[in-house]
């Protein structure tokens, strides 16, 4: 059976560049993916490319592929825009790796861009609002802050969850976040100030949101077979797994799980022939702090509801039995939407090869690594096990 | 054939302001007689306070919505110029889509002539089912005294052959060319008085007892026979001063006086009054409603109670219904000071 | 500018007005907002229109702020701050999102009883927006 490794990985700062356009952005991500293969990058070798990308802000809404590909030198390939809002890296990485497995192309790449900051908070705003169920959920007067917002109220209602649980999430990631260099914010938070932050949907106050953000990402995958060409130390992609769910949270079985996590991560574990305690670290999607405490759930690390207690153990904690967004998360680092599911995949390629570009973050004895990305609130969900 | 009120029902904004909330904010409160009064919600305006009122008054009536054949809109303060404006009421009670639907704008006298249009409907078919919904949200500057007495609210009224509530007996009207008293010019938003105060008196004086006059002798009828008299109210005042010039006593305004607790209600005063009359009414009572809308008309009706209204809430409990807001909260409500 | 055209909003008025459901004419579920396959039994596309009563119950409910509220909402944040929004449980047994009115924040519990009224969501282009709240049923907290 065929197997998908990456040889290289590359990603632009994540943060706010008035002077770098979504070009300029993937062209930082392309550029460190190439340096970092160890040796024989071609560019003349790669045959497709996959690049998640919303279109925030909708300047450049159609064939944004071709547009990226040419900047970089890439003209003539199989270009596909990926897009499942926030899940669209880890939806990229999955078409590649598909693409591979059934032997059409050998050599390929997957990333993403999002320029987020081109436009007003309010103009954000109005692109935000169109990847909820927005005949229903816009028109409750509600972005993705208050759809989480119910999310945790329920799982507080059923569970006790505690408004300190959920701080703790942005105080670890700060933490991680203050690690490394391409974060969008790279100061630690105090318990105190993330509890006491300004409402922006309660239960959910502004340190328990994540930010919009630029940023650019890009792995390059290629057949097993040919993997040793380009270095001594790939990592293989063990699984993946994807699923989509009803879009509008009031469609769900449960406010309180996001099954498309659940169905995800069991084929991914499946096809990896592991299970959630093999894993030695994960990047999940913290979109909001919530959304981390689901995900340790939903991914089976703990049980339903014990989400918080998981982690005020410090079983996530850098220094834990399975640390969660060593790299700050998108909480810290930023979530620019296209490109945060590959920029997972860079820091997780770094961490297994020992390689974290800030030593204090690097997570000892790291082998096994699980990339979390959910498109939204749930609506999709892609997990993505890699391997030494 | 018998005909009249087969259901009524009011629909009231849950916000309240009172004139010391006022007297703080200007120092005076100009309306005379009102001691507090409705403030529309900002997710609030004619057609959702129209369609609640509605419901409740198909309800009442015991009556589905896709048996109304004829449907009337009232209103002075529609939230379009121009849209046929029962379009939304009709869909969001699902009254069916050809049944015959009116708007009726224009004047505060709206609300009885959407009732009469309903009355037609049901005299000329021999039957049907007509519903006549008023709605009324006037504003004003808040830098003039006339604002302080406007509120909101909203009244309907199922039509239709027996079994009915209330019996109409007869009506008459009365209109005459006049201008310059409460007008608004194409385009504005908020109410503009001449303030020629005889003028407009006389003008409102010709109409209303016009009307009345007409009607009581038509009818064969003395004021003394009414035991409840409804009256166009923008404030206290000019109910009782027409009641003393029409010969009515004090005590046979009283059922049907809202201004004092709800404020100046447009188009919709002598509708939620005569639902306020109606709540008291024994059967056997009659009802004198008068109206009267600037420019100028003013339509009178007489109603004999018939059978005793069922004892679901009436215009109190649904004024008991009531948060109160300060100046501040009102000003932000009304988006200006200006 | 992304937003929510006329003609959408208008295509689900009778959802947004009359809250009319679905009931599967294979298994007999009711669904709303209407799916084209009924997502009980995930076999039919066959339904007779159902109207909902519009009662119901608090299932989740969240506050929205002025940094969480889409843009067509920030004349109703100025006016009246921030604002309650719920899943509400409805008592046929779908759930739907809509915005509460008429309670104060502090007064929501999981499980209250409420019942939809139409009212004005927003205006955008001069066109008023109607649809669904839930409004509290009983006392007003």
């Amino acid at each position: 059976m065929r197997a998908v490794a990456i040889v290289g990985a590359g990603q632009s700062a994540f943060g706010d560049f008035p002077d770098k356009s979504i070009k300029e952005l993937f062209f930082d991500a392309y550029r460190e993916m190439a340096a970092s293969v160890d040796r024989d990058f071609d560019p003349a070798l790669i045959e497709a490319a996959y690049l998640g990308n919303l279109g925030s802000g909708g300047f450049q809404l159609g064939n944004v592929s071709a547009l990226m590909t040419g900047f970089v030198g890439l003209p003539y390939i199989h270009a596909v825009r990926i897009e499942n809002a926030c899940a669209s890296g880890g939806y990229a990485l999955a078409a590649g790796a598909m693409d591979i497995l059934s032997g059409t192309h050998r050599v390929v790449l997957a990333g993403g861009v999002e320029k987020m900051t081109d436009v007003s908070a309010t103009r954000g705003r109005y692109w935000l609002g169109v990847s909820g169920d927005t005949e229903y959920e816009r028109l409750a007067g509600t972005t993705f802050a208050g759809l989480y917002a119910l999310i945790a109220k329920r799982h507080m209602h059923e569970f006790g969850t505690t408004r300190e649980q959920l701080s703790l999430v942005a105080v670890k990631n700060h933490h991680n976040g203050a690690l490394n260099p391409k974060a969008q914010f790279q100061r630690e938070v105090k318990l105190e100030q993330a509890m006491t932050s300004p409402t922006v949907c309660d239960p959910l106050n502004l340190f328990d949101c994540c930010s919009t953000t630029d940023g650019a990402s890009a792995v390059l995958l290629c057949d097993g077979e040919i993997a040793k060409r380009f270095t001594d130390t790939p990592v293989y992609v063990a699984g993946f797994g994807t699923s989509s769910d009803y879009l509008a949270i009031h469609d769900r079985a449960s406010t309180t799980t996001l099954e498309a996590t659940r169905r995800a991560a069991a084929q991914a574990f499946r096809m990896a022939g592991l299970r959630p305690a093999d894993v030695d670290l994960a990047e999940v999607h913290d979109c909001f702090t919530i959304a981390e405490l689901l995900a340790y759930e939903d991914l089976g690390f703990c049980d339903k509801g014990k989400g918080g207690a998981f982690l005020e153990e410090g079983r996530t904690a850098l220094s834990g039995d399975i640390p969660v967004n060593a790299s700050g998360g998108l909480k810290a680092k930023g979530h620019p939407i296209g490109a945060t599911g590959t920029g997972q995949a860079y820091e997780m390629f770094r961490q297994l090869r020992g390689s974290a570009d800030q030593p204090a973050r690097q997570v000892k004895g790291a082998e096994k690594g699980l990339l979390h990305n959910v498109g939204g609130s749930g609506g999709t969900a892609a997990v993505t096990i890699l391997a030494r | 054939m018998a005909l009249g009120i087969a259901g009524y029902a009011v629909s009231l904004p849950r916000l309240r302001i009172t004139r010391e909330e006022y007297i703080k904010a200007w120092g005076q409160f100009a309306a005379a007689g009102v001691a507090e009064k409705t403030v529309l919600g900002h997710d609030e305006d004619v057609l959702t306070l129209a369609i609640r009122a509605s419901r409740a008054a198909l309800a009442s009536a015991a009556r589905p919505a896709d048996s109304v054949t004829r449907f009337a809109f009232a209103s002075t303060t529609p939230p379009y110029s121009e849209k046929f404006l029962s379009g939304t009421i009709m869909a969001g009670l699902g009254i069916r889509e050809d049944a015959f639907a009116s708007d009726h704008v224009t004047s505060t006298r709206a609300g009885t002539e959407a009732m009469l249009a309903g009355i037609e409907h049901v005299r000329a078919r021999n039957g049907g089912v007509a519903i006549a919904a008023i709605a009324d949200a006037p504003r004003a500057s808040m830098n003039d005294p006339a604002e302080h007495a406007l509120g909101a609210g909203a009244a309907a009224f199922v039509l239709a052959p027996d079994p009915i509530l209330a019996e109409l007996e007869g009506h008459a009207t009365h209109a005459s060319e006049h201008f310059g008293e409460r007008y608004r010019p194409r385009g504005e938003d908020r109410i503009r008085d001449l303030g020629v105060r005889k003028f407009s008196e006389s003008s409102f004086a010709a109409n209303t007892s016009g009307a009345a006059e007409a009607l009581l002798e038509q009818l064969g009828r003395k004021p003394a026979d009414y035991a409840h008299v409804v009256f166009h109210q923008p404030d206290a005042r000019v109910p009782a001063n027409l009641a003393a010039r029409l010969g009515f006593s004090a005590a046979q305004t009283a059922s049907g006086l809202v201004v004092s607790y709800l404020g100046d209600l447009g188009a919709a005063s002598t509708p939620i009054g005569l639902a306020a009359a109606l709540d008291v009414a024994r059967p056997g009572d009659r009802l004198l409603v008068v109206s009267y809308g600037s420019g100028a008309a003013s339509d009178a009706l007489s109603f004999r109670v018939v059978r005793d209204r069922p004892s679901a809430g009436g215009v109190r409990d649904e004024a008991d219904r009531k948060e109160y807001i300060d100046y501040l909260r009102y000003v932000k409500l009304k988006g200006s000071l200006l | 500018m992304a937003h929510v055209s006329v003609p959408m909003y208008w295509r689900t008025i009778p959802e947004r007005y009359r809250l009319v459901g679905r009931k599967c004419k294979a298994c007999g579920a009711l669904s709303f907002p209407p799916k084209g396959i009924c997502p009980h039994c995930l076999k039919s596309s066959e339904f007779e229109d159902a109207r909902l009563s519009g009662r119901g119950r608090v299932h989740t409910y969240a506050i929205v702020g002025a940094g969480g509220a889409p843009p067509e909402f920030a004349a109703q944040e100025r006016a009246t701050g921030s604002y309650p929004i719920a899943i509400v449980e409805l008592e046929e047994g779908p759930r739907v999102i809509g915005q509460l009115a008429d309670v104060d924040p502090s007064g929501i519990r999981i499980g209250m009883a409420v019942q939809a009224e139409i009212r004005r969501i927003y205006e955008e282009e001069g066109v008023v927006r109607y649809g669904f709240k839930f409004v509290p049923v009983g006392e007003i907290p």
